[in-house]
């Protein structure tokens, strides 16, 4: 069962050759047996997910029309709101926080019949590239267990590339689903700005941050999108557009457009990574595409911008962390501020405290035309460049991440890690929809990703495009040896 | 750019109310010191004429609603989460000393 799509699984459950029951049993099995080898998990809904399911069978039996997920075990990142479960972020600060209410996504997905199983490991409040600041446990890719599964959404991707689930949710601010994507070898997914309701995601950096699904096809991504992709009342940046038929799309007659390629911004990549890149384009020029060079040098600076403007609006999103009303409360503390001092200090790991300073420095008096201000103009000039170059094609195509995924403690540096991100914060300070997909492997068999840009709300042009390289290729039907 | 100092780095401590060790601070002024130097690559960049940007999507536009009583948080679960409560308050140490 673990080897089938989310379509083929559905499939299976609506004709009734599997009950909900026997799906949700064989999912925790599975994860019982093989996620200790990859810790993607935080937390487990065995009983909600079985009384689910059971629910779930009394309403196919009752002839009631099912949803459009119906029967699909779904796995969630956590810093989304489950209501009654806890939301940690992977923090100390929330270890035993409970959710009072459901995200937006959360109710669409079980509005819909999903199956949801449990919360997944991520960097501390969504800050990291390696899932290693989480403050609970390590996260390990199933291609090779000695090497991150890319981050900040390691668990999501981890468990869909190991096969414990077909689908899960990520988050994404500056590549934190494409990345993970990338390095496990699946299909990664961030919309357009505004499309997913974020109510009852944990705010990490809120003109950047965007939910999205990881599947291990495109027609998943795409099926999963058309319940996400709503507006939303509670999200005062939903989009008021009604949803769309992705998966229909996808399989309507398609013919391949102009693909943007930024040449001189590719430059810098190392020569695997880039002879592997320039050979994927090859199965879109076989498929009728046409390939222009398009003029992004200005993405050298995204990196920079990235780490003031996200930096910025963490410290103010993260204030709330004040261990008055929830989280973390410091026993040393006796006044008030040492309330706030000591539960932070206590709280929070040291990426988020790096990450909370830097922000207060560049919004600080003095220094905020310098840095903020400053980052913004640039920001607008990045948005112009995509426009001018979205005037010469339908999408545009780079790697997703220079490298492939590499050994578990292996970057040190802060700041090494940030440039992990180079290919991927783009599509964040421009608010454009992008998917990551699997594009090959390396000489030691690490997987490889590909990434496609759209314009902003041409969601289903970049499945579309995605989906076409997809079906020429062989990449996503690969499964990590261990997980066979 | 320049490099930024130890007073630099009390003062963002303080502003934002996160208590460090002397090893934390010293590791926090070498690498925020590293960052401002990558970052002061945005030097280059003339933006001379160029408004910040402070909406990612043009069609954004302020969302008001009615003001009338909609669904809320239930007290019980919320002060389940209260590190202190008392008579349904959140309990909090004094504010105001004698």
């Amino acid at each position: 069962m673990h080897r089938l799509t989310a379509h083929a699984l559905r499939e299976l459950f609506r004709k009734g050759d599997v009950s909900a029951e026997k799906i949700a049993e064989a999912t925790l099995n599975r994860i019982a047996e093989h996620d200790g080898k990859i810790g993607a998990f935080l937390s487990l809904f065995s009983e909600r997910v079985r009384e689910r399911a059971k629910r779930l069978d009394q309403k196919r039996a009752s002839g009631a029309p099912l949803g459009k997920l119906a029967g699909i075990p779904i796995a969630i990142k956590d810093n989304m709101h489950v209501k009654g479960e806890l939301t940690t972020c992977a923090s100390r600060f929330l270890s035993n926080y409970r959710a009072v209410f459901d995200a937006t996504v959360a109710r669409l997905l079980e509005e819909e019949d999903a199956l949801l199983i449990g919360k997944t490991n991520l960097d501390e409040f969504a800050m990291g590239s390696s899932t290693e600041n989480s403050a609970y446990q390590l996260t390990k890719n199933p291609w090779d267990l000695d090497c991150s599964p890319g981050g900040s959404s390691g668990g999501s991707a981890a468990a869909v590339a190991a096969r414990l689930c077909p689908l899960s949710l990520g988050s994404d601010t500056g590549g934190s689903i494409r990345q993970p994507a990338s390095f496990c070898g699946i299909v990664g997914y961030k919309p357009t700005y505004g499309r997913v309701s974020r109510y009852g995601l944990v705010a990490f950096a809120s003109s950047l941050d965007q939910i999205g699904p990881f599947s291990t096809t495109v027609e998943d991504a795409a099926l999963i999108m058309e319940v996400l992709g709503k507006h939303c009342p509670h999200d005062s940046t939903s989009l008021s557009l009604s949803s769309e038929p992705y998966v229909e799309k996808l399989h309507r007659p398609f013919k391949m457009g102009k693909i943007g390629i930024p040449y001189r911004f590719l430059d810098q990549m190392n020569k695997e990574a880039k002879e592997q890149f320039f050979r994927t384009l090859d199965v879109f020029k076989d498929k009728g595409a046409t390939l222009v060079d398009v003029d992004l040098d200005i993405l050298k600076y995204s990196i920079a911008i990235y780490y003031i403007i996200s930096t910025a609006e963490a410290s103010t999103n993260l204030a709330r962390f004040d261990g008055i009303r929830y989280g973390q409360r410091s026993s040393r503390a006796k006044t008030l501020d040492e309330v706030y001092d000591f539960s932070k200090q206590e709280g929070f790991g040291a990426e988020v405290k790096r990450r909370i300073l830097l922000g207060t420095f560049v919004l600080s008096s003095g220094y905020q035309d310098a840095y903020y201000k400053k980052a913004l103009k640039v920001r607008t000039l990045i948005i112009d460049k995509f426009r001018e170059a979205f005037e010469q094609c339908q999408v545009i195509a780079m790697p997703t991440s220079p490298f492939t995924t590499f050994p578990l403690g292996a970057i040190k540096n802060p700041l090494d890690m940030y440039l992990q991100d180079i290919f991927t914060i783009a599509a964040n300070l421009a608010g454009l929809p992008s998917i990551s997909i699997p594009s090959g492997f390396s000489a030691d068999n690490k997987p490889f990703g590909l990434q496609l840009l759209g314009p902003q709300m041409h969601d289903g042009d970049v499945l579309s495009y995605a989906h076409a390289f997809e079906k020429a290729t062989h990449f996503h039907t690969k499964i990590p040896p261990l997980f066979e | 750019m320049e490099e930024i100092d130890q007073k630099e780095i009390d003062k963002l401590i303080k502003l934002s109310r996160i208590e460090c060790t002397q090893e934390e601070k010293k590791a926090l002024q070498s690498d925020l010191s590293n960052i401002l130097n990558y970052v002061a690559e945005l030097d280059q960049v003339d933006v001379s004429g160029i408004e910040p940007c402070y909406r990612v999507l043009a069609t954004l536009k302020n969302v008001m609603r009615e003001d009338t009583v909609g669904e809320t948080l239930e007290r019980e679960l919320f002060l389940a989460n209260a590190p202190s409560h008392v008579g349904g308050l959140i309990r909090v140490p004094p504010v105001i000393s004698k």
